[in-house]
């Protein structure tokens, strides 16, 4: 089933799972990356790569994170794809601290 | 107070299964326990990701339904009623029955039955194959999958690799014909993308808009089984517009006048006729094949899966040298590069065992050979199933299954599970899983050498396919040396490990690294046909195949290193177009009017991991995709259930309308296990056990069926 990111890719985008994605399925807002549940194969090549464990695919979400599946479907459309890294946003590593990752 | 420190180590690995991406694996083993299989990072291919199929490997291994021990039947055929034996009582079984047919009607009665459940050198496609050679067995030819197209593609250029999916990153316009590549050749993906990040076009030629055709800058429809069609009018606009490399041509290639004959036969209006694409559409794919250069193709191995995909195969083979494509770096056509691989059949295989004469049954007759309808002499008493699951997997189902009821067939399986096949056994003998044995895979996807280290102890008494035909070999009295020879020393003798490709490379160093890539040239340099030298009696690409005059045949690797008996049918020297024919007996078109294609599934690897309820949950069940007017005229809703028949079988699933399947098209996927379906049964019960014009390839894709609600 098609993976998503959740919540804790917001204010960090360390894209580190752009760079593993064999599919290019990674779109970037300014904020954070979504996955396009189109394109995705399933692989999970993305989940270990993440360092701040945004990524899950979907039969594994908790009854509290179903809405990022659609949430990940309307905004992989709004932006473009991503394929190669980018510096994490400003505050990345607080925020990772912060998770505590 | 005791503090346990765990031992965590990390053992290399490959993957075994039938996929071109033979993917280098990390074990992760703690205590003893296999807790987590991943993809080699520093792999070229894997690049440190593996795939939905391969997820829960690891947990694979500790399925609790995993067989663990022999078993002996108890209840009727097929029930799956076994009672628990000893190896040593069940090789006692196999003997006596062996013997016995083996006086009565001789040992051409026993059959073996093999495919690509494993892909190792020890393990794999041709682990049996002295077994049953020694034993004067009927030698199987194993034409599953890809036999068509070897055929085919040795008839035109040769054994030769042909090009590098790693090259495929410097080519220009590249053309997927016939693959979903997303589900079966992922980690080929990544060349393509830097291709297109690099300007590359690419075009996915499908009857069905796949993922891979929905990633792709245009998709062209083609109606199943029409390919060479396509391929010849292609070539008819290249040469009628003068687009070939002429020069090229004349150096390198042999039969262009009548190449050029055969395509003239197809203009644009009689292939628009014939396989749905519209001329302008013909006429641009021409125009820009011929002239963006590097141009690629990635052969998919559905276009043999037809009465004459052979030929198509054929055809779409010889346009990289009609364009000169071979000339560039990026350039040609990716088939299958395991010829480049120096393997010593005669000593995997020993078909010098073979007694001269022997008969060869295919193996996607099984069913009309098990019961009769293909007449046998003597018949086939016994059937020994491994690396496959014929139930699932074979066409026409429903034969095989009534063969396999049969009270007076011995039929031995070995397996991990208890698939749809082993529940017709009389003895099950209990195999190993790939973390749990030591083999050399043989890959037809890339060009690397990959070792496969066990990680952890089989289960139970599960033992590697090598040792249990070293079982059986014993058991029938065998004491060649063939049968105790240390694992290393059968696989320095299954290579020529002195062939130039192999330079540098040996089982130590593998035994450190895991993979080592063949001296063939780097993927950025390698440009094997620039200047000819193709693999053919001519050494040039035969647009006229010299191969033709002695007729069809199947690739010794198929059949057990055996050359006799081939089935030597007329094949034409020049490919030409031979229609899909679903020829049920007087039946006709409206009574099955649709067109049933039935590709490999997303989250299974054929039936492996069809029992694995987490890969269910990612595959979903059977489904059925059909159009939304072959939906309304049957007032089908999405989600419905639906019965799909025709004259051979049936099976249920559950309806997805979709415009991905043109109107009087239908699709649906293969792999599901027959027996955790709703209807209890398949596709494969609906497609017929008949054969492609080269390498007797199956027919899969040319299966007419109708719709129903149920």
């Amino acid at each position: 089933m098609p993976h998503v990111v959740t919540d804790n890719c917001n204010s960090c985008r360390y894209t580190d799972c752009v760079t593993t994605c064999p599919v290019a399925c990674f779109h970037l807002s300014d904020e954070r990356a979504y996955i396009d549940p189109e394109v995705c194969i399933d692989c999970s090549a993305c989940i270990p790569a993440c360092p701040v464990h945004a990524i899950v695919e979907s039969i594994d979400l908790e009854p509290e994170q179903q809405h990022w599946i659609e949430i990940n479907a309307r905004e992989a459309k709004r932006y473009p794809v991503v394929s190669g890294k980018l510096p994490p946003l400003n505050g990345a590593d607080a925020r990772r601290s912060e998770l505590g990752y | 107070m005791s503090v346990h420190f765990s031992e965590t180590r990390t053992v290399r690995g490959a993957c075994p299964q039938d996929c071109p991406d033979t993917c280098a694996f990390l074990y992760h083993v703690e205590d003893g326990v296999l807790v987590e299989v991943t993809g080699d990072p520093e792999h070229p291919m894997t690049r440190g990701g593996l795939c939905v199929k391969l997820k829960n490997f690891a947990e694979h291994h500790y399925n609790p339904d995993r067989l663990l021990h022999p078993m002996r039947r108890v209840g009727p055929k097929g029930s799956g009623q076994f009672e628990r034996t000893t190896w040593e009582d069940a090789l006692a079984e196999i003997r006596t029955r062996w013997t016995e047919i083996i006086s009565e009607y001789g040992a051409e009665a026993i059959v073996p039955h093999s495919y690509l459940g494993h892909q190792g050198t020890l393990n794999g496609l041709t682990s049996g194959d002295a077994l049953f050679n020694r034993l004067g067995a009927t030698v199987a030819e194993k034409t599953y999958c890809e036999s068509g197209s070897s055929t085919a593609w040795i008839m035109t250029v040769g054994p030769t690799g042909g090009l590098d999916v790693e090259s495929l990153e410097y080519a220009k316009y590249i053309i997927v014909w016939g693959m979903n590549m997303l589900n079966t050749n992922l980690h080929a993906w990544p060349f393509i993308m830097k291709a297109r990040a690099n300007g590359a076009k690419v075009v996915v030629i499908d009857p069905v808009r796949t993922r891979t055709a929905k990633q792709a800058d245009w998709h062209i429809r083609i109606k199943p089984g029409t390919d060479a069609a396509l391929a010849l009018g292609m070539m008819n606009i290249i040469i009628q517009e003068n687009l070939f490399d002429a020069d090229y041509v004349q150096k390198y290639t042999l039969g262009f006048d009548q190449l050029a004959k055969r395509a003239a036969e197809f203009p644009p209006d009689r292939v628009q006729q014939i396989s749905g694409v519209a001329p302008q559409d013909l006429i641009q794919l021409a125009r820009e094949y011929a002239t963006v250069q590097p141009s690629a193709i990635r052969e998919g191995v559905s276009v043999e899966r037809s009465p004459g995909g052979g030929d198509a195969i054929r055809a779409i083979s010889a346009l990289p040298a009609l364009v000169g494509a071979w000339r560039h770096v990026g350039g040609g056509a990716v088939e299958m590069p395991i010829w480049e691989f120096p393997f010593k059949l005669d000593f995997m295989c020993r078909p010098d065992w073979i007694r001269p004469g022997t008969r060869v049954i295919n193996e996607l007759d099984l069913g009309p050979a098990l019961t009769g309808l293909l007449p046998l002499d003597p018949p086939i008493k016994s059937l020994f199933v491994y690396n496959s699951n014929p139930v699932s997997q074979a066409p026409a189902a429903g034969q095989v299954v009534s063969g396999l009821e049969r009270e007076d067939l011995f039929t031995v399986v070995s397996e991990l599970f208890v698939t749809d096949t082993a529940k017709y056994a009389d003895i099950l003998l209990p195999a190993a899983m790939q973390a749990e044995q030591y083999d050399l895979m043989v890959t037809w996807g890339h060009l690397y050498m990959m070792l496969n280290q066990p990680a952890i102890r089989p289960p139970g008494e599960c033992v590697p396919n090598i040792e249990m035909f070293r079982r059986l070999a014993r058991a029938m009295g065998f004491d060649d040396e063939y049968w105790s020879l240390p694992l290393d020393e059968m696989l320095l003798r299954s290579y020529d490990w002195s062939a130039p490709q192999m330079e540098g490379i040996t089982l130590d160093k593998l035994k450190q690294r895991g993979y080592m890539r063949l001296n063939v040239g780097a993927p950025d340099v390698r440009a094997p046909h620039a200047k000819g030298n193709f693999k053919t009696p001519s050494g040039k690409c035969e647009f006229a195949s010299s191969a033709a005059e002695a007729g069809n045949f199947v690739v010794p690797v198929w059949r057990s290193g055996y050359e006799g008996m081939q089935p030597r049918t007329y094949v034409d020297p020049v490919p030409n177009y031979i229609p899909p024919v679903d020829a049920m007996g007087a039946t006709s078109s409206a009574d099955f009017p649709l067109s049933l294609v039935s590709p490999k599934p997303h989250a299974f690897l054929n039936t492996q991991y069809g029992n694995e309820l987490t890969q269910q949950r990612r595959q979903g069940e059977q489904l059925l995709v059909i159009h939304p007017i072959d939906a309304a005229t049957r007032h089908i809703e999405a989600g419905d259930y639906v019965h799909v028949y025709n004259n051979r079988g049936s099976f249920d699933a559950r309806a997805e309308i979709s415009e991905d399947v043109s109107e009087g098209i239908l699709m649906t996927n293969v792999g599901h296990w027959p027996g955790l379906t709703r209807s209890g049964t398949a596709v494969n019960s609906t497609t017929p056990p008949r054969h492609s014009n080269l390498g007797q390839a199956g027919t899969f894709s040319d299966n007419l069926v109708n719709v129903k609600k149920v």
